[in-house]
């Protein structure tokens, strides 16, 4: 890179003022142009121009195979009346709310005790990533045993210090509860395996510094860790809620379309997947995401712009 | 919580690890005692955990019905050429993102992060005309087509890359590295532990992906190995010691691709001092 | 040192990458597209059974054999994503070039153009006659007085009863002579709930469950003109009563609750309902199950105020934008023979719909009484189905699911049914 030039200055002071151009700014603009481009793109025709062909397709009737007539907000109108989306944005609250934190802070104890010289880490490591590469057909089959009311293993073991089990995927009040737990499970893998990378970028000499000035384990944890690995905490953070909003699989694997709890559990991805795919009305399914994914929006936003509060750059 | 604690210390570790571990490897106890039940066996109420005799022939009955030396090509193509893609590309769209400046960052950012708010669900169809439209329907690019740039990626990276010392830019200025230097000797050298994270997971989601190659192609010759198994599941009733038999069969890829690259991990980085 | 062998990795995986994306873009097997020089066309056929596919393979063999230059490639997609993935390709024109049809959806892709129009073809063959099917089931792949899909197969419903468990019980087993209150006491002295085992398994399910009952009681599901629903009708009010009343009431089923935690299939596998209704493409699968293999068998259903049994058929249809119709047709033909269908029989796979070849696929039948389906087709009843089947089946399952837990009367979800499905019905006109 080269020196910085004498920068052109506009010295027309009632136009209003311009950055100084310099040629080795223009040259950083061309350099991040290229660099943003190819991802620029394949984000643009994959991703966005559908996101942008939903939004349409929401204020549409839509009828087989593409075909569709314009419905203006008919759509939004039916989805603030229909009780089953108004239970699913709290299905899906719900779920965001209790299963986020539990991630979070469990895959940080882990990864941070995956960090350390133990013995066989990298066998817990490994193991720690199986349920990432389970098949969702044994996964579901597992839990099912699990939480099954007779004769699981959770109401088993209940029973034994003396707990009448509830019954945890056919109960209403208790099977959203149960999702959690399968989500937390098959998540934490995955954002240990995250957090490890961020916390290898710190690097020893903090830690060794605080032992001579006689920190505790705790002490480290919070005044260095936590503060350092929060660029990657901060993505946890918002990935975790963006997929908990995003809750579908689970459920579609865990609760019947009949089942007695499905009211409680279906999230509004599951409602999408049901309007969009299997009663063909593309239309009001759309509308369903659209107001998921303004949800999400606002929940994102909140977040990035509260970065810097906690987050270390 | 480091390593000169207590004996006390490290005993605690290594049972919470246990505990977790055990909760973690479950299903894979369990898909290994189905893969060698009968079917009677597999779907007894209450669950027969161990079966009565090991039948191990239910593997070679998978592989006949399934044509698996496919699925595992089909496989490993796709997730190399998404994640040489997306590591490549995000890993240039998240350096810009992080230690450039340029107008319409913020657009660019926001549209990274927006993509990664949508659904999955929702690009299914889209992305099925466009490749249909470009006439790589049934083929193994198809598989790559949308996992070749990542948003994921992006925002990862740029995590990754902000957190680097902001020294390091004015250090390769004075040392007259051009941008694209200073991203390609420097900075990404250093995130080495993100981009195999990111490595990882681009693999792990391409590995996982099941609604897409079953939309896109046709022949089962062109399937993955989450989708190939897939047709295993039928309308009303599914063989689920051959299911999970094929499923443990699938995993190996994933799973020597996680072992190989996590003991990079375990190298790490240089501790010392500064990190040039 | 390392990062250069690391280089030379990425860039040997790089160009094997790029190696085969070219030579995949050249679009050598892009299913229906595909035609070399001299006539020798592929076309691609589409099924979501990979049970069937040994049968299916058996038949399109026999088609290639006489029609040397079309070659036929059998596809299997599960069941799960079988329909989205063809209603992705019928938005975008690339659909297999003959596929399965089933009668939930058939209306929907014969009114909109996606099958193509079979009749005059039909018409004018020699191979195949609409009259060799039975005619419910040309009726299903009709639309609008044209044929757009020939009738392949046909499945009934029969009654699954576990000898062991009667024997046990001391109960004689079910014969062509019983009636709903035969079947109620003997599911009744068979339930003991001190071991969890059930007489009967009435789960909410309408093919395998309440539908069969609902006929039987001379009730219909929809009208015959498909504008109403017949759940408002004291017949089919009185069969859901006493339908339900067997897992609340009598208690001889286990309830709605416990059909959440595992599946009524499961429960009959494994020995704790001693009596359930399943279709006859479940034969398969118990006779590969040694438990049911061994301990039980199948009768035909006990009649309420008449016989009735659920029939359905799948079909075979071809895709309007195939670029292989000729082929294709040709194909279809084929299936719908009197020698395709003899073929299918022999494979044992599922029963053709074809007049006169049910013997030759009782043959296949070693294990169990599987005459009771094709006997009981003489007073089956047609699945009901209508343009937006998934709509109103749906809304019906998602009403009575309170019946079944109890938490509303029987009459009131059956009139919330009504009304639900009617809403539905009203807009396919």
């Amino acid at each position: 890179m080269k020196r910085e030039n004498v920068a052109e200055i506009s010295t027309d002071k009632s136009v209003k003022v311009k950055k100084k151009i310099s040629k080795s700014t223009l040259n950083e603009w061309k350099w991040a142009y290229i660099m943003i481009f190819p991802t620029f793109i394949g984000l643009m025709i994959l991703n966005i121009i559908p996101a942008i062909q939903t939004l349409i397709l929401s204020f549409e009737n839509a009828g087989a195979f593409g075909k569709s007539t314009w419905a203006g907000l008919d759509n939004y109108k039916k989805l603030i009346q229909d009780p089953d989306v108004i239970q699913a944005v709290y299905n899906t609250l719900g779920y965001t709310i209790v299963s986020v934190p539990a991630i979070v802070i469990l895959s940080l104890i882990v990864a941070v005790l995956l960090n350390q010289k133990i013995k066989g880490r990298s066998v817990y490591r490994t193991i720690y990533f199986l349920p990432m590469v389970a098949a969702p057909a044994a996964i579901a089959m597992v839990w099912r045993w699990l939480f099954n009311s007779e004769y699981g293993l959770i109401n088993y073991l209940l029973s034994i210090i003396g707990i009448n089990g509830p019954k945890w995927i056919t109960d209403p009040n208790i099977a959203l509860i149960s999702i959690v737990i399968v989500g937390v499970w098959s998540a934490i893998g995955y954002n240990m395996v995250l957090l490890l990378a961020g916390l290898q970028e710190i690097p020893n000499d903090y830690y060794e510094a605080a032992s001579i000035d006689g920190a505790s384990p705790l002490r480290k944890f919070f005044t260095i860790t936590v503060p350092l690995v929060s660029p990657t905490l901060f993505f946890v953070v918002v990935t975790s809620i963006i997929s908990a909003f995003q809750v579908f699989d689970i459920i579609f694997m865990m609760i019947d379309k009949t089942s007695t709890a499905i009211k409680n559990t279906q999230s509004l991805v599951y409602l999408f997947y049901k309007h969009s795919f299997v009663l063909n009305d593309k239309g009001y399914g759309s509308a369903i995401l659209m107001l998921l994914l303004a949800i999400i929006m606002i929940v994102t936003v909140i977040q990035v712009k509260c970065q810097k509060k906690w987050v270390n750059y | 919580m480091k390593n000169s604690s207590k004996n006390k210390g490290k005993i605690l570790t290594h049972v919470i690890l246990i505990i977790g571990a055990v909760i973690m490897i479950l299903p894979f106890l369990w898909m290994l005692l189905t893969s060698v039940k009968t079917l009677t066996e597999s779907v007894q109420i209450p669950p027969k955990i161990f079966p009565e005799l090991f039948r191990w022939d239910n593997y070679p009955a998978v592989m006949k019905i399934l044509p698996f030396a496919s699925f595992y090509v089909n496989t490993m193509l796709m997730m190399a050429g998404r994640v040489i893609g997306s590591v490549l590309f995000s890993a240039m769209a998240a350096y810009a993102c992080a230690r450039l400046n340029f107008p319409g960052k913020n657009i660019f950012f926001g549209i990274v992060l927006f993509q990664m708010m949508i659904p999955g669900q929702l690009f299914i169809v889209p992305q099925f005309l466009i490749v249909q439209k470009l006439g790589l329907l049934n083929t193994v690019s198809a598989l790559i087509v949308p996992g070749v740039v990542s948003a994921f990626g992006t925002f990862l990276l740029r995590q990754f890359f902000m957190g680097l010392p902001k020294d390091l830019e004015e250090a390769a200025k004075l040392d007259g590295c051009t941008i694209w230097q200073t991203f390609y000797k420097i900075m990404l050298p250093l995130s080495r532990s993100g981009l195999i994270a990111l490595a990882i997971f681009t693999s792990l989601f391409a590995f996982k992906d099941l609604m897409w190659p079953l939309i896109v192609n046709m022949s089962i010759d062109k399937m993955t190995l989450s989708s190939g198994l897939a047709s295993l599941q039928g309308q009303f009733a599914t063989n689920y010691p051959q299911l999970m038999a094929g499923s443990l069969l699938a995993i190996w890829p994933m799973l020597l691709l996680f072992i190989i690259f996590q003991k990079r991990f375990i190298e790490g980085i240089a501790t010392s001092g500064g990190k040039l | 040192m390392k990062k250069s062998i690391k280089k030379l990795i990425s860039v040997i995986v790089a160009t094997a990458a790029i190696g085969t994306m070219l030579t995949g873009c050249g679009g050598s097997n892009t299913g229906s597209a595909s035609k070399g020089s001299g006539g020798d066309a592929t076309i691609t056929y589409a099924i979501w059974d990979k049970n069937q596919e040994p049968g299916m393979r058996a038949m399109a063999d026999g088609f290639e054999k006489k029609n040397p230059g079309i070659k036929v490639n059998v596809e299997v997609t599960g069941w799960d994503q079988y329909w989205t993935k063809l209603d992705a390709g019928a938005t975008g024109g690339s659909l297999p070039d003959v596929f399965w049809m089933h009668p939930n959806q058939a209306a929907r892709y014969a009114s909109n153009g996606v099958l193509t129009d079979l009749t005059d073809k039909i018409k004018g063959s020699s191979l195949v006659s609409l009259d060799k099917f039975p005619k419910d089931l040309v009726k299903v792949y009709e639309n609008s007085g044209k044929e757009y899909a020939i009738p392949k197969d046909f499945d009934t419903i029969g009654l699954w009863y576990n000898k062991k468990l009667f024997d046990e019980a001391g109960v004689p087993y079910p014969t062509d002579k019983w009636t709903w209150n035969d079947m109620l006491a003997a599911a009744k002295k068979i339930t003991n709930t001190e071991k969890g085992i059930y007489g009967f398994g009435a789960p909410l399910d309408m093919q395998q469950g309440f539908d069969n009952f609902i006929f039987q009681n001379g009730g219909e599901v929809i009208s015959a003109d498909k504008t109403k629903s017949g759940f408002d009708t004291p017949a089919v009010k009185e069969a859901m009563q006493w339908y339900v009343d067997l897992s609340l009431k009598e208690k001889v089923s286990p309830n709605q609750q416990q059909f959440s935690e595992n599946s009524y299939t499961a429960f009959f596998e494994s020995g704790k309902t001693a009596m359930a209704l399943f279709g006859s493409w479940m034969l398969s699968e118990f006779k590969a199950n040694d438990y049911v293999a061994q301990n039980c068998d199948v009768a035909v259903l006990p009649q309420g105020k008449q016989r009735a049994t659920i029939y359905n058929g799948l079909g075979n249809a071809i895709a309007a934008s195939s670029k292989h119709q000729e082929e294709a047709w040709k194909f279809v033909e084929y299936l719908g023979s009197e020698e395709a269908n003899k073929i299918q029989a022999e494979s044992g796979v599922a029963i053709p719909a074809y007049q006169g070849t049910t013997d030759l696929w009782m043959k296949t039948q070693t294990k169990f009484n599987s005459k009771v389906y094709a006997d009981m087709l003489t007073y089956a009843k047609i699945n009901p189905y209508s343009k937006e089947t998934d709509k109103w089946q749906t809304a019906e399952k998602e009403s009575l699911l309170n019946a079944f837990t109890g938490k509303v009367s029987v009459n009131d979800a059956c009139d919330e049914v009504a009304k639900k499905v009617n809403v539905v019905l009203a807009t396919e006109k």
